[in-house]
């Protein structure tokens, strides 16, 4: 019954961290147990982002090296009880953990959690190594760029060599105002290039810098990019949740205002 | 010069899209320009070997096909010689 989602993307500053803090309080929201696990050794994000770091007392290689027990290292979010953290080390590297030991953390943590996920680290070495060992289904993240998408591709790739059998994408960051003067690849130029499932497209809003700056998820506010994570939660989960119009966010008018435009 | 005004009647989202399905095309060859000229001689060598060719008369194309589980998708096509 219980998931291990890696959330990877190969290029770094895509919106891993964030997607992963969003989409975890998405599945919180619906009171499904959730752990963040933040894999990135070295370059500990995934706490700021939540607004966690000054409740930090023991990390992930700490439990792999067995300083600790499991629950004593998992920190409890300020806003959702049922979802935790487990934060990364910041002092080590990524040669401290062994694609072995972190199967064995991921397995365990499964055992307490509905969905175990698993924040990436930019790259596609040991760090990658590690968290996709444990993983039994992917969200790739990737914006419409170029570089972007070329590096998304070759994770894919990885992955489905892996053995991986679901993996879907999230594109970040569009700009629907660009992408209608045709400066900006489209949500459909994307999935046509990459040849993957789509379960979800996030427009590159304030809102969603104004959050993190806070240290709280966009999730559950009142802005196209909270309401755009909280589909993809609910995707997670199995549901069909029809893909909203990103620019006009979700109110039924704006909706069936745009039914019209179309033709 | 001509391609370049060709560039300009284009929009960026256009021309990323060309740029990245190329490059992605390229990087799962995995083979850069030497071993594509090696790989050349050697399909040209092989050719040779069964049928009567005039070398400097026609043309290899190489059609690269994925396929992905949702189906079979052609990416690329590539004139070899």
């Amino acid at each position: 019954m219980s998931e291990i989602i890696v959330v990877t993307s190969g290029k770094g500053g895509v919106g891993k961290t964030t997607s992963t803090a969003n989409i975890g309080a998405g599945l919180a929201r619906m009171n499904k147990k959730v752990v963040l696990v933040d894999t990135d050794i070295g370059l500990r994000n995934l706490d700021v982002v939540m607004g966690l770091e000054n409740r930090i007392i023991y990390n992930l290689v700490d439990v792999v090296e067995g300083n600790c027990r499991v629950k004593q290292a998992l920190i409890k979010d300020k806003h959702y009880p049922s979802l935790y953290l487990l934060p990364s080390a910041q002092t080590r590297d990524k040669s401290a953990v062994t694609p072995e030991q972190m199967i064995k953390l991921a397995d365990s943590l499964k055992e307490i959690f509905d969905y175990v996920i698993l924040d990436c680290p930019a790259g596609i070495e040991q760090g990658f190594r590690n968290a996709i060992a444990a993983a039994g289904r992917a969200i790739v993240i990737t914006t419409p760029e170029v570089s972007a998408i070329r590096d998304a591709d070759r994770i894919i790739g990885l992955l489905e060599g892996a053995g991986i059998k679901k993996i879907d994408l999230v594109i970040n960051r569009i700009r629907m105002d660009m992408v209608k003067r045709g400066e900006m690849m489209s949500v459909e130029d994307v999935i046509d290039i990459l040849a993957v499932n789509l379960i979800g497209a996030i427009p590159d809003e304030e809102s969603v810098v104004i959050a993190a700056n806070h240290g709280e998820p966009v999730v559950g506010s009142d802005t196209v990019s909270g309401q755009a994570y909280m589909n993809i939660a609910r995707r997670v989960l199995g549901e069909t949740v029809p893909l909203m119009d990103l620019e006009s966010g979700t109110s039924l008018l704006h909706r069936v205002a745009s039914l019209f435009k179309k033709k | 010069m001509k391609v370049f005004q060709k560039d300009f009647l284009q929009t960026s989202g256009k021309i990323a899209r060309e740029r990245v399905k190329l490059t992605i095309a390229s990087d799962r060859l995995a083979c850069n320009q030497d071993e594509m000229r090696q790989m050349q001689r050697e399909v040209i060598d092989v050719l040779s070997k069964y049928m009567d060719l005039d070398k400097s008369f026609f043309k290899i194309r190489m059609d690269i096909v994925y396929e992905t589980e949702r189906g079979v998708q052609d990416v690329k096509t590539i004139q070899i010689k």
